[in-house]
């Protein structure tokens, strides 16, 4: 099986349209992280795919960057309904139950796939998967691959993805989704020379991961932009929760130009201790029962009042340390953050790493069905793009699994999906053009106007937040978003796009957060107070679309 | 902040003919690694500098890049002022963007059979350390063979490794490793050099593929008469003239004071095939007060067998050579080949320490020889720089006895790991570089301590190569001529 390619090309500075590419596909997949490529693979089982990666296929997204685990349950004296339980209570209740049972129902069959496919999880001596203990779970369930987990799953799906007719396009960055009377019909993509090609297809599934390089510190890979969140928006589907941001609890501090980079959970869940410039080991105070493991919204407002009430270090971050850890356990258990500590001048089996916290993960995203339909039709979503699965806060390790269950789903729904007779919008593809040209006569540096919206994120719409805070952050969003951008040659063409969906992005964060008048899971505003216990809020899911924005509000509870 | 000068090479295949670099001063943090001064250059100077990049922490392997000349991660590798960022030895896309793909295509992929099940433990630990390639292609660059061979990369053979240790993979590795170069690799660890994961691909993927290879039968016949000839006699080299070991006894006395004491460990070439250079070291040892102890029912060390994948009485050559040093109560062996001492330190585990004759040489300190008039330049074994670490010594114990020192680009020979037996055509294509290399320095003798490098790249170049502890001697020879004409 493979797409059909028609020539049809568009070259914004020469404004011709050229024998330009027209990729002609049953299904189309946007994004080459977990979810992404699992689609394919399932998907391919029913018609020819098409999967479009900004980088290249593998080495994008930040699946490949995930260290800590994957959450499955293996164990006998482990179960679903305690995966389930664990995943709603970490996600203060705002999780969608449906998605909660098809993650924790699925999650081992995902992984029995991957080892099926030639994954290297570590085993015990009883040849079962390892697994180990992770935040705000009851029982060890994290299976990892030492702590390059993600990356094993990533080699393991692009080896099986090979052995699929999938046919993939590297280095094409998707910049709006087609449509046609409100269905989507496909995407249209900027090549690196910047040339406009245009993707068709049946069904669509958007699996382009998350967007904390929206924040001035994030561990995101550079792909982790938000372009799904923008193109799905644009294109008129719905997003829930998209104030819920988790701010993972330990990211490096230096050096400074990589701050922000993930200290993988499993440091903690390995034994490591959280202390502060006093030697304190201070998540005594905020979480006497599970100290360094509870949940991450938790351990992050734990660490950031620290820092903020002047017991961190000079650097800006507290102490996170495995010295009493046996070296030979570091080096096998944690090989990846020793390595990288140590090229940054740090030896971690005999000093302190310093930690502070950083934007991880974005739980918030296209509302889906447990089939991963969007509110629109021929679009399919998974991953970190989608919103419900993960409800106020995600537990570490589950968003592993979220890529594999809801990956497959997506796939396996989008492939389901009927064939149509496709049509481009003759007009939606002139105003894409009109973008590009008015980009390559634009005055703006787009990397200026990315380095103030991320702080103005990072300072307007972070741990902590107010309404006022939020109303800055929106009015510079807003500023910046009205901005003639400039591409200085086509190839440039892609990082307008780029800091255009950021925009997008966080607009939609903040303006979320500004509708939810609680303090729940990852969202913490200052200046309300709650008197409700999560499971009893007052409050829904917050849902916004070009049709407007609003938060549920339920009835008789509280 | 601080200000650094990076140069970068900048081309753009669609205008310009060839690749210039370009000079940029930009502001990065303390502690800013290579891509953070990229990016510098890409927001404040020239949004048109085109590099690859995603993670941003060593995971993707998206971003190497040659710094300096040394491939490496930019987004792990610190920043320097006044560094030099060039684009990855592949065909390049634009500045600093090569074409990863063809190479990427080669790397096998698994086809796991419909009932495959869970690996055991010590599987999984066994696939392991050849699992955390991230396929940045930095070895590929790197690599000498692929200078001149088809050689598919040491990453691909690696995979090749990673998947004939797993039991759910059903294709034969073998035949495709062979098809994809598995004779052509010298061993000479430029690849483990350069690895940001320091994944050791010849030690636990090629040679354990040439294992395999060697158990189906599959080894070169060149390499198979060696195994054969080590079987029956002991040694790697056929007797055609009376042997080192023949020609001294078994303890040679210095002359004078004794300073120290060291077991002589020969190697089967300077035994056997120049035994002239090792009797030039032995005049060297007893020049400056060091008892050699030389124990005659040494053998071969193995390596031509180890690098070869012919491994299946290696432990008999071991054993016995740990007995002959042990019996005599040697607590440090010498060595003066780079392939034996790197196999006795690397592949040996012994009761006792093993030293290069540069390292011992160094740490007694010398009588000043002699300086002779002539300018020389040093060729890097492999199996000494990589192999055991050693880079320092023999050059400045080359200054003491030349008039002049001039350096040379290092790069493997191409006579290591059974390159110049088994594919003469591929050594004999890397040592006419090491001959345009030498040539380029002027220098009227190459130097070095290895003999396998010492033979090839004389057969490739007009330059004479002599053996450091030659060079000593004769330092010490003019040194006499001057004193008796006094």
């Amino acid at each position: 099986m493979s797409c059909n390619y028609f020539m049809i090309v568009y070259n914004a500075q020469t404004n011709k349209m050229l024998a330009s590419e027209i990729v002609d596909c049953h299904v189309l997949v946007i994004g080459s992280g977990g979810a992404g490529v699992r689609a394919a693979i399932e998907a391919s089982r029913y018609g020819d795919v098409a999967l479009v990666s900004k980088s290249i296929a593998g080495k994008g997204g930040c699946t490949t960057m995930a260290e800590g685990g994957y959450n499955a349950v293996l164990r006998e004296a482990d179960s679903c309904t305690i995966h389930r339980e664990d995943t709603l209570r970490g996600g203060a209740y705002l999780n969608d139950p449906a998605l909660v049972d098809a993650l924790v129902t699925e999650a081992p069959e995902r992984m029995a796939d991957l080892i099926r496919w030639g994954a290297v999880f570590d085993v015990t001596g009883e040849r079962k998967i390892a697994q180990r203990p992770f935040g705000g779970q009851r029982f060890p369930r994290t299976c990892y691959a030492g702590d390059r987990t993600g990356h094993e799953i990533m080699a393991t799906l692009m080896e099986r993805l090979d052995a699929t007719g999938a046919e993939v396009l590297n280095e094409y960055a998707v910049i709006d989704l087609l449509t046609e009377g409100g269905r989507v019909t496909g995407a249209a993509a900027l090549d690196t020379r910047g040339d406009l090609v245009l993707l068709q297809a049946d069904s669509t599934v958007l699996a382009t991961g998350g967007g904390t390089q929206v924040y001035d510190i994030s561990t995101n890979s550079a792909a982790g932009t938000g372009d799904g969140f923008a193109l799905g928006y644009r294109a008129g589907a719905e997003l829930i929760d998209m104030e819920m941001v988790q701010f993972h609890p330990t990211g490096a501090v230096y050096p400074y130009d990589a701050r922000g980079r993930l200290v993988t959970e499993a440091v903690r869940g390995e034994g490591g201790f959280l202390l502060n410039t006093r030697g304190e080991r201070f998540m005594e105070r905020y979480d006497p029962e599970r100290l360094e493991l509870s949940t991450r919204d938790v351990v992050a407002r734990a660490i950031a009042t620290e820092i903020l009430e002047g017991r961190g270090t000079d650097q800006g971050g507290v102490y996170l340390d495995v010295t009493h850890l046996a070296p030979g356990e570091i080096e096998t258990r944690l090989p990846v953050m020793l390595e990288q500590f140590l090229a940054f001048g740090v030896d971690i089996r005999k000093e302190p790493m310093v930690v502070a916290p950083t934007a991880h993960h974005i739980m918030g995203g296209l509302a889906i069905t447990p089939e991963c339909r969007t509110t629109l039709p021929g679009l399919f979503a998974c991953g970190e793009v989608t919103g419900g699965v993960h409800g106020a806060n995600r537990l570490g390790g589950n968003a592993l699994a979220d890529t594999q269950v809801f990956g497959k789903r997506a796939g396996e729904a989008a492939g389901k999906a009927p064939k149509r007779e496709k049509k481009i919008d003759p007009e939606q593809v002139e105003t894409l053009k009109g973008m590009l040209d008015a980009y390559l006569a634009g005055s703006a540096n787009p990397a200026a106007v990315r380095r103030e919206l991320k702080i103005a994120m990072w300072n307007g719409a972070g741990i902590f937040r107010t309404a006022d805070e939020l109303g800055g952050a929106l009015a510079t969003i807003d500023r910046l978003a009205g901005l003639p951008l400039r591409a200085a040659s086509p190839q440039n063409l892609i990082e307008c796009c780029t800091v255009r969906n950021m925009c997008t992005t966080a607009s939609l964060v903040v303006r979320s957060a500004l509708l939810r008048p609680e303090n729940r899971g990852a969202h913490v505003r200052k200046d309300v107070t709650t008197s409700w216990e999560p499971a009893a809020s007052l409050y829904g899911h917050t849902r916004i679309s070009l049709q407007g924005a609003r938060i549920e509000q339920r009835e008789g509870t509280a | 902040m601080k200000e650094i000068t990076v140069r970068v090479s900048r081309f753009d295949p669609a205008t310009d003919t060839a690749p210039h670099f370009e000079t940029y001063t930009v502001r990065v943090n303390d502690g800013a690694r290579v891509l953070h001064a990229l990016h510098a250059i890409h927001d404040e100077h020239d949004p048109t500098l085109v590099y690859r990049y995603c993670c941003g922490s060593g995971q993707c392997g998206s971003c190497a890049v040659r710094i300096d000349g040394e491939p490496g991660l930019a987004c792990m590798e610190e920043a320097r002022d006044g560094m030099t960022v060039e684009p990855l030895a592949l065909p390049v896309q634009k500045d600093l963007a090569v074409d990863m793909e063809p190479v990427l295509k080669r790397i096998a992929r698994i086809r796991p059979a419909d009932d495959a099940v869970l690996p055991s433990q010590e599987e999984i630990e066994a696939i392991k350390p050849l699992r955390d390639c991230i396929e940045c292609l930095s070895c590929v660059s790197a690599c000498p063979a692929l200078q001149v061979t088809d050689f598919a990369g040491p990453t691909v053979l690696r995979q090749q490794m990673r998947l004939a240790l797993d039991p759910r993979d059903t294709q034969n590795r073998i035949d495709e490793a062979i098809e994809k170069g598995l004779f052509y690799c010298t061993t000479c660890k430029r690849c483990v050099q350069v690895c940001p994961k320091d994944i050791e691909i010849p030690g636990k993927a090629i040679e354990k593929l040439r294992e395999i290879a060697n158990r189906r039968g599959l080894t070169l016949p060149r390499h198979q008469e060696v195994a054969k000839l080590v079987e029956e006699t002991g040694r790697s080299v056929a007797r055609t003239e009376p042997t080192f070991l023949e020609q001294v006894p078994e303890v040679i006395e210095p002359e004078g004071e004794v300073r120290g004491e060291v077991g002589f460990f020969v190697g089967c070439m300077f035994n056997g095939r120049v035994p002239q250079t090792a009797l030039d070291a032995m005049e060297v040892m007893k020049r400056n007060g060091i008892r050699v102890i030389v124990p005659h029912d040494q053998v071969c060390c193995g390596s031509p067998l180890i690098r070869t994948g012919q491994t299946s009485f290696i432990n008999d050559l071991k054993q016995k050579n740990i007995d002959a040093f042990t019996r005599r109560g040697i607590d440090t062996v010498m060595t003066i080949c780079a392939g034996c001492g790197a196999t006795l330190k690397n592949d040996y585990e012994t009761p006792f320490v093993v030293k290069d004759i540069s390292e011992v040489l160094t740490e007694y300190g010398i009588e000043p020889p002699a300086k002779l008039d002539i300018t020389a330049t040093y060729h890097d074994p492999c199996h000494l720089l990589r192999g055991q670490g050693i880079s320092k010594e023999p050059r400045e114990l080359l200054r003491q006895v030349v008039r002049e020192f001039r350096e040379m680009p290092t790069q493997c020979c191409g006579a290591g790991g059974g390159v110049r037996s088994g594919v003469p055509e591929e050594a004999a294509a890397l040592g006419a570089k090491r001959d345009e290399e030498v040539r380029k320095t002027g220098a009227d003798v190459v130097t070095t301590i290895c003999p396998f490098c010492e033979f090839h790249i004389a057969d490739c170049t007009d330059v004479p190569v002599k053996n450091l502890a030659t060079l000593l001697l004769e330092g010490y020879r003019k040194k006499d001529a001057e004193r008796s004409d006094e």
